[in-house]
């Protein structure tokens, strides 16, 4: 392994095999291979499966085992080395563990680097995190920190994980060596905790509580570092796994929340400037329950270059209805733009006492009209009045209207994108949480 | 640096750090206890059959900018494993340990603790009040047994010294060592530190990597 750049600086790399240590198993007298003496404390029988101590100088056996049927291989072999985080790691120990209660398991790896120390590949369902064990202790939320309680928050080095799971845990089966007397059978409480693509992770026996940082490794860089000719594909999804549709919903909520704000903005920044000028205010005289044809307005001025025009209609409606047809009318290019409008008004009783509908005005809006000289040709008829007299209605025409149509169209189609990531990060979420005794996506009534 | 002559073997000592005051002969392995300018053999030190760890004597390191050496060391057991005390010091009157256990690296000062509490009333999780330095919690309480020395300590660490080594941590990666021995208590503080932060240089090659 000479001529590797992350091992420190060293006087003369050495480029000899590991000093192993050799001896014959107390239990089956097989051929035992310790890799680390002066590391490891304890060794699994490749022939027997007994697990012996090798800090005792009788090699004492920790769990006795003859010819155990081997229920797990690992998917990295034992002494296979890789590159994982700028550090080379050898694979020395193996274990499967589960829950005790749900009988539940995943397997874990022990890795070694002399200089570096321990880590941990724990894989669970294809799914692969690279653990390390720290001395830090997080704080929690909690005045009373238990372990895996639900609502519990910890914080550590400006991560807060949440409680993803609790529960016993113990250990079924080991192969290889280790920097501890390892026991089958032997139970700890553990607690998850997540802040994706991290975790954190609490085991508690009598003895001690052991704290850990965990990451996300995705299996194909498992593969690349360890030369693997293959790893299972990941099922479902990890409690760690990196949240891309929640980074890319963070992403385009904040794009979202400041177009919106822009928008807005501007919105209120041309309502506040429009001119709102009103250019003609025109009384006209119609029939009742009769038509009023071919009225024809002085000429007015809309200034500016282009801008909406907003045309209301007034007119003493009551029971009754009035309509107006017209056009506005460029009396320089005879450029027309026609209109009509009705404008109703109803009242009465009923059973469900009194009621009204309609109004006596309306309006309407036509955009974009260039600035010039205009007049309006009006044609009025109107139904519904008891008498037949004449009588007065108002028209008025206003330049430079404030709109809100655009806007909110604007605001609608801007929000469709968002919305689809939104609900894909909550599907992934749902999906990631439903592995989880604290399940926030599920009420807790079940 | 004081430099005196094996009363066994008669191969030059030297003593780096006017503190310390124990030393293995590095030719002829006998433990010497040093008074003023005499050195007395008190026995020998065992090799040790199998020690795999980074470090070695004459390791320089980087702490808050400054070099320090390595220049001796006491390896200790307890039922459940072993971990190296690593005595360092800088170029003036300055030393510090190096503590290595399971590739974890705690660097921490002496420290004159007061009014520390009786050892047999120690429990796991128990406060200590290390005054100006803060309150500590109690992780550890080991009974432990000297099972390597060499280079120079500041102390007689024969073979089969025995000690209580209670481990404490503080605030973020603050840490304390107290250590109850026959004769004395003393008490470390320090914090951990990752292996690259020490930017170590002169380490011991290992084999195979």
């Amino acid at each position: 392994m000479a001529g590797n750049a992350d091992i420190p600086d060293v006087p003369n790399p050495p480029v000899t095999k590991p000093r192993v240590k050799m001896f014959a198993c107390p239990n089956c007298g097989g051929s035992i291979t310790l890799r680390y003496p002066g590391a490891s404390m304890s060794v699994v029988c490749e022939n027997c499966q007994s697990i012996i101590d090798v800090n005792d100088e009788n090699y004492k056996i920790l769990t006795k085992f003859f010819k155990q049927a081997k229920p797990f291989t690992p998917l990295i072999p034992l002494g296979q080395r890789g590159s994982l985080k700028g550090k080379t790691w050898e694979v020395i120990g193996f274990m499967a563990r589960s829950d005790v209660n749900s009988a539940y398991f995943w397997t874990e790896y022990l890795l070694f680097n002399p200089y570096y120390g321990y880590r941990w590949l724990v894989e669970d369902k294809g799914h692969w995190n690279f653990i390390t064990t720290i001395k830090k202790k997080p704080e929690s939320n909690l005045r009373v920190a238990g372990i895996g309680v639900m609502g519990e928050v910890l914080t550590l080095d400006g991560k807060r994980y949440k409680v993803f799971n609790s529960g016993r845990t113990q250990v079924d089966y080991v192969i290889g060596e280790f920097y501890w007397r390892v026991v089958i059978g032997s139970q700890t409480n553990t607690a998850d905790y997540i802040d994706p693509p991290f975790m954190l992770s609490c085991e508690k026996d009598a003895s001690e509580v052991v704290w850990s940082t965990g990451e996300y490794i995705s299996h194909k860089e498992i593969k690349k570092a360890f030369k693997l000719d293959k790893v299972p594909d990941p099922i479902g999804t990890a409690a760690t796994e990196p949240p891309r549709a929640k980074e890319s919903w963070g992403k385009m909520g904040m794009l979202w929340a400041l177009f919106l704000a822009f928008i807005t903005c501007a919105q209120i920044w041309l309502s506040g400037t429009s001119p709102y000028e009103v250019a003609c205010d025109y009384r006209g005289i119609y029939l009742q329950n009769g038509k009023q044809n071919d009225q024809t307005t002085p000429v007015f001025t809309l200034e500016k270059e282009k801008s909406n025009v907003q045309i209301t209609v007034h007119a003493p409606v009551s029971n009754s209805w009035f309509y107006i047809s017209g056009e506005l009318v460029n009396n320089t290019t005879g450029a027309t733009y026609p209109f009509e409008r009705t404008v109703e008004y109803y009242y009465g009783t009923d059973s469900d006492g009194a009621w009204t509908e309609g109004s006596s005005e309306s309006a309407l809006t036509i955009s974009a009209v260039p600035g010039g000289k205009y007049y309006l040709n009006l044609d009025t008829e109107s139904g519904g009045y008891a008498t037949k007299y004449k009588d007065q209605y108002n028209l008025k025409v206003v330049r430079g209207v404030p709109l809100y149509d655009n806007y909110f169209w604007f605001a609608f189609f801007l929000s469709i994108l968002p919305l689809v990531s939104w609900s894909t990060m909550r599907q992934e979420e749902a999906s990631r949480w439903a592995n989880s005794d604290f399940n926030p996506y599920v009420s807790s009534s079940e | 640096m004081l430099t005196l002559s094996c009363p066994s073997c008669g191969a030059n000592v030297n003593f780096q750090s006017k503190s310390s005051v124990f030393a293995v002969c590095s030719f002829c392995k006998s433990s010497l206890v040093r008074q003023d300018m005499n050195l007395d053999e008190i026995g020998k030190i065992a090799d040790l059959q199998d020690d795999l760890t980074p470090f070695q004597i004459g390791t320089t390191g980087m702490y808050n900018k400054e070099k320090f050496e390595i220049i001796g060391r006491l390896k200790v057991g307890y039922k459940d494993g072993f971990w190296n005390e690593w005595f360092t010091a800088f170029g003036d009157e300055r030393v510090a340990w190096l503590a290595e256990a399971q590739g974890f690296l705690a660097f921490c000062y002496p420290y004159e603790a007061t009014d520390l509490p009786e050892v047999k009333t120690l429990k796991i999780g128990q406060a200590v009040d290390l005054k100006e330095k803060g309150i500590y919690e109690i992780d550890d309480i080991r009974v432990v047994k000297c099972l390597f020395s060499e280079g120079e300590l500041p102390f007689d660490a024969v073979q089969g010294r025995k000690s209580t080594s209670v481990d404490l941590t503080g605030f973020e990666q603050e840490m304390a060592t107290i250590e109850y021995a026959a004769k004395e208590t003393r008490t470390f503080i320090g914090h951990y530190l990752d292996f690259d932060d020490f930017q170590f240089k002169n380490l011991r090659p290992i084999d195979g990597w």
